[in-house]
């Protein structure tokens, strides 16, 4: 079962008067469960493809569907309503709300979903302490380093059992072995939780973390390795 | 160089330089367009109580001014007739007058009126006398017989030209005297008040009537063009009449004549300089607040600066230049624009849809904004001035970042 | 935790946000301040006008306020009295009669006012006998006396006990002639009244001038300014299904009528309209600056965080949910703004109206308007919130532009900002 499928789309940007062919006709399925890198060169077009799966972009050309339901061509409201429910995001700059704490960014996103107010608050203790950050869930993110930061974002991409993690660059802005332990975690979520992630990466570790390795070049898939 | 660079940091952020550009350009703007409005009012009711009779400049009776009575006459006028034609600047005119309060009657009605005398040649360039003729036509010299007064009185003697009014008051033995005249014409003021109020009948009429051979009440001088509105530009002229006056005379102003109008004209000043700096505050905190946010977004660049090693003075210096570059343009348009507001204006603002309230007011019908050099430059120095004063919050601010903090 | 979280979000910039807090308040406190010393001005202005001259409400001849000719009578008075009697909300009544005449001292003559009333129930409605300087009001047994005003009497030299002739026509157009003895001088604070006003018993004056038991005014008072019109509303409907009052000379076509005291003054109602159009336009320069500064928080407030804005698109909030965030901020910041405006603005209201605001130089001219040297502003509620409410619409309009043009950002865009 197809958890994402990527027909034929293609992405073209205005740039000035240039346009820019950032994604020139990807096909490609992921299955529910696996944990995918998306590779290549700057410029490839992973993120591209990234932002096109999670709905926030629209492709030129091309259908998506995501847990077998067509997302391209919906509206702005439906979309945001996917990426609520179905989607968990992870940026490289963390992109966590600077003036809630580290649980309230967690419960933040069952707020927008209409937790009850005790479940929320159960359950994103839960996670926190799961990525491994007890005694930290008051911490503003300020009083955080990047490495836990991540953490919440993880955590606040996982909590509401999304069918997919879209993960851009998690570990580009961490040293190695901050980047490593992230990793780890995150292949812990993938087995435990039966959680999808997908990653855009060029980094050598997130690779060899992968199950399977999908390499991008000049906006066409080049190259897939499955392990 | 500096110039250059602020003029370049300014306008990095369009939109916000935009938005506080847009608020100096109203504050400007507002104040200039006010300020004339207001100066237009002043001279308005200025303009309209000369008229009413007063004139820049009267020679009386000392007692006449506490006691308008037949007694506090000018007893001896031909001197000051003399000393008037010679000693006045050019182009200002004057006549002499005879006034006392009487009542005016009819078989219909009676009224307490003003009788004034005047000289039929030279009262119409002095007073609002020879300005509007509704009905009939003004006296010509030596009609002794005749009598000239407001519509609205008219009116309510329910009466017209050619008919009689009786004039009674008490003349110069005590004794009421009184006579009948016939009505030649009818004149409008710009208040009713004054129109029910003035009758006009020639000086020898008058002196006849009272029993005061060719005694006058007062000399009423009115200076030439717009000068007289100041006490710069009276008193010369006061005290050149003065030295050769008859002693048992004094020469007064319209600032003499009208404390009260003068109290208001100065309130109307202060109100002014009150009104600015409110407008000043509201604007005041738009731009302290803009040019903070300038600042603080920027710790780095500043930072960065001190390690290149430019003293805190320099900063505060270059911060004020962005502040003067955004003032200028504001202060350049908002000029722009209240001068053309005055401008479209410049026809003058018809208050007739309120006459009563304006009469009120002492108003007249018509205003016609204007900005002294004065003003102009009082706007531009307090936007000016107090901007770059409050300016100085931000740029202290931006002179204390020191290049650690800057990093972090 | 949306409240808490906007709260935390005003708050990341507490310079600019105390800035914007102070502009807010700062609009509402002039605004406070300026209606309610308008409006104390006003009540004074009222106050003056319908105290010592017109009262709230007259019953007249009809044009009897525009010409004051001696025959434009009410000739049977009393049967107005007694409706006045019946009517709600009327607190006294009484009858007036009017004539120029000259009056003449020993050393002086001049034109004069003369007024009869009837002593004992002007007393309570107008404040001419809380105003003698010297001597006393008249007494319903007078007869030949009068009172006069102060500027009055000082132009005629005269003082109390002293002799003025009246001379006048009377209403059949004879000559009308008294002697009257001088039993007080008041001074009411209008120069215009009190250089021309004097008053006599109302028999009196029928007798000197021919008017029988007719009156030219019957004055009415009401409990309230706000009464007024419901009074002239019942006293019209009364007086219209009688024919007009019996006729008398060629007026008889012309019935009486009901007119209040802006109608009586129409002077004084549009003076006041002009001053408050004067300040209307004030006020509105005042909010569109107070707009304009505060803007650029707003738009910062997005503008700044547009990536965090983008973030929080990406995890799905709406942009409807964006848009709810930031109002609740700007609300956050008009709502303290306008709380402080509003104490700062009464509290000082409130102490100028306990020591009133000396006018300087001002204050002659403003006593010919009735306006007293002290002004004192007058906090009531309206005054208290029309300005707040003014400036939170003007506020609330202006947040409102970043939050609807947060709708139209994209996640990718938003994230991709700086």
């Amino acid at each position: 079962m197809n958890m994402v499928d990527v027909k034929e789309v293609s992405k073209t940007y205005k740039q000035g008067k240039v346009a820019v062919h950032a994604l020139a006709g990807v096909s490609l399925s992921i299955a529910k469960g696996e944990f995918c890198a998306l590779a290549g060169p700057s410029g490839s077009g992973k993120t591209t493809l990234l932002n096109l799966i999670g709905g926030l972009d629209t492709p030129t050309q091309g259908k998506i569907f995501l847990d077998n339901d067509e997302i391209t061509g919906l509206s702005q409201s439906r979309l945001a309503s996917i990426r609520l429910n179905k989607i968990g995001f992870i940026f490289q700059s963390y992109n966590i709300i600077p003036v809630l704490s580290a649980r309230e960014n967690v419960e933040y996103v069952m707020l927008m979903q209409g937790v009850p107010a005790r479940e929320r608050s159960e359950r994103a203790r839960a996670v926190l302490d799961d990525v491994g950050l007890a005694g930290m869930h008051d911490r503003r993110p300020a009083e955080l380093s990047g490495g836990q930061q991540q953490r919440v974002a993880v955590a606040r991409a996982i909590v509401s059992n999304p069918a997919i993690v879209l993960a851009d660059e998690p570990t580009a802005n961490l040293d190695s072995q901050t980047g490593q332990g992230l990793l780890e975690m995150m292949a812990r979520m993938n087995e435990e939780r039966n959680v999808t992630f997908i990653f855009s990466t060029h980094d050598r570790m997130v690779m060899d973390f992968a199950h399977r390795i999908i390499r991008l070049k000049d906006g066409l898939v080049a190259h897939e390795q499955i392990k | 160089m500096n110039f250059h660079m602020a003029w370049r940091n300014v306008w990095r952020n369009p939109k916000r330089t935009g938005i506080i550009l847009v608020a100096i350009i109203i504050g400007a703007w507002t104040m200039l367009a006010y300020c004339a409005l207001a100066r237009g009012v002043m001279a308005s009711s200025l303009e309209s109580a000369l008229n009413t009779l007063t004139g820049h400049i009267q020679i009386q009776n000392p007692g006449f001014r506490e006691d308008p009575a037949v007694e506090n006459r000018i007893r001896n006028p031909a001197p000051v007739a003399a000393l008037l034609d010679h000693a006045l600047p050019k182009g200002s005119c004057w006549a002499f007058r005879v006034q006392a309060g009487g009542v005016a009657s009819n078989a219909r009605n009676s009224q307490g009126i003003t009788i004034v005398g005047i000289d039929p040649e030279k009262e119409p360039e002095l007073s609002f006398y020879g300005n509007a003729t509704a009905q009939g036509r003004l006296l010509e010299p030596g009609d002794d017989r005749g009598i000239i007064l407001g519509q609205a009185l008219l009116d309510s003697f329910e009466t017209k030209i050619g008919r009689k009014l009786v004039l009674m008051t008490q003349d110069a033995d005590r004794e009421t005297a009184s006579r009948a005249f016939k009505i030649r014409g009818t004149f409008r003021a710009e208040m009713e008040g004054t129109e029910k109020q003035y009758v006009f009948i020639t000086l020898a009429a008058a002196q006849k009537l009272l029993g005061i051979g060719d005694n006058v009440s007062l000399a009423c001088i009115r200076l030439p063009g717009r000068t007289g509105q100041d006490k710069a530009e009276l008193n010369p002229v006061v005290e050149a009449l003065t030295r050769e006056l008859p002693r048992d005379l004094t020469a007064l102003t319209w600032i003499d004549l009208l404390p009260l109008l003068k109290g208001y004209l100065g309130m109307f000043d202060r109100f002014m300089l009150l009104w600015y700096l409110v407008v000043f505050i509201a604007m005041a905190f738009g731009l302290v607040n803009t040019m903070l946010m300038a600042v603080l977004e920027r710790t780095r660049e500043f930072g960065l600066l001190k390690a290149l090693g430019l003293t805190p003075v320099r900063i505060v210096k270059n911060v004020l230049l962005e502040c003067l570059v955004l003032l200028v343009i504001g202060l350049g348009a908002g000029n722009l624009l209240g001068v053309l507001t005055i401008y479209l204006f410049s026809g003058g603002i018809d208050m007739s849809f309120m006459a009563q309230g304006s009469e009120f007011w002492g108003l007249g019908r018509l205003v016609v904004p204007f900005v002294t050099a004065k003003d102009l430059l009082s706007v531009n120095a307090v936007i000016m001035g107090l901007g770059l004063l409050v300016c100085l919050y931000p740029a202290v601010k931006a002179a204390g970042i020191t290049p650690v903090e800057a990093m972090n | 935790m949306e409240i808490l979280m906007a709260w935390r979000n005003v708050w990341r910039n507490p310079r600019r946000t105390i800035l914007t807090i102070l502009a807010i308040a700062f609009a509402c406190l002039v605004l406070i301040f300026m209606l309610s010393v308008q409006v104390g001005t006003y009540e004074v202005m009222i106050n003056a006008s319908v105290k010592t001259r017109t009262g709230h409400i007259q019953v007249i001849k009809k044009g009897y306020n525009k010409d004051h000719k001696i025959r434009q009578v009410v000739s049977d008075p009393e049967s107005i009295a007694k409706i006045l009697d019946q009517t709600p909300h009327v607190t006294a009544h009484t009858f007036r009669a009017n004539a120029f005449a000259l009056l003449s001292s020993d050393l002086r003559t001049c034109a004069g006012l003369i007024t009869g009333v009837d002593p004992e129930r002007e007393s309570k409605i107008s404040n001419i006998v809380h105003t003698m300087r010297k001597g006393r009001f008249l007494k319903p047994s007078d007869t030949n006396t009068a009172v006069l005003g102060a500027l009055l009497a000082k132009n005629l030299k005269v003082n109390v006990g002293d002799e003025v002739v009246a001379l006048g026509s009377a209403m059949d157009g004879s000559v009308a002639a008294t002697v009257l003895k001088v039993a007080g001088i008041f001074s009411s604070g209008m120069d215009d009244y009190d250089r021309s006003a004097i008053q006599i018993p109302l028999p009196h004056f029928q007798e000197v001038f021919y008017m029988e038991n007719a009156v030219h005014e019957v004055v009415v008072t009401c409990d309230s300014l706000w009464h007024v019109s419901r009074v002239k509303e019942s006293l019209a409907a009364a007086l219209h299904p009688k024919p007009p009052a019996e006729p008398t000379g060629q007026d008889a076509d012309q019935g009486l009528v009901c007119l209040s005291w802006d109608e009586l003054t129409p002077g004084l109602i549009q003076s006041i309209q002009m001053d408050l159009g004067g300040g209307l336009i004030f006020y509105a320069i005042l909010l569109v600056m107070v707009a304009f500064s505060i803007m650029n928080t707003f738009v910062m407030a997005v503008f700044e965080r547009t990536r965090e804005l983008g973030t929080l698109l990406a995890i799905g909030a709406g942009p409807g949910r964006l848009s709810k965030m930031l109002v609740l901020e700007s609300a956050f910041l008009t709502l303290w703004g306008i709380t402080l405006g509003i104490l700062a603005g009464c509290v000082l209201t409130f102490w100028f109206q306990h020591t009133g605001i000396p006018l300087g130089g001002a204050e002659g001219m403003l006593k010919q308007y009735g306006i007293p040297g002290l002004i004192r502003p007058r906090l009531t509620l309206a005054t208290a919130l029309s300005g707040p409410a003014l400036v939170f619409i003007i506020t609330t309009l202006t947040a409102l532009y970043p939050a609807l043009k947060v709708r139209r950002l994209t996640p990718v865009d938003a994230m991709r900002a700086v």
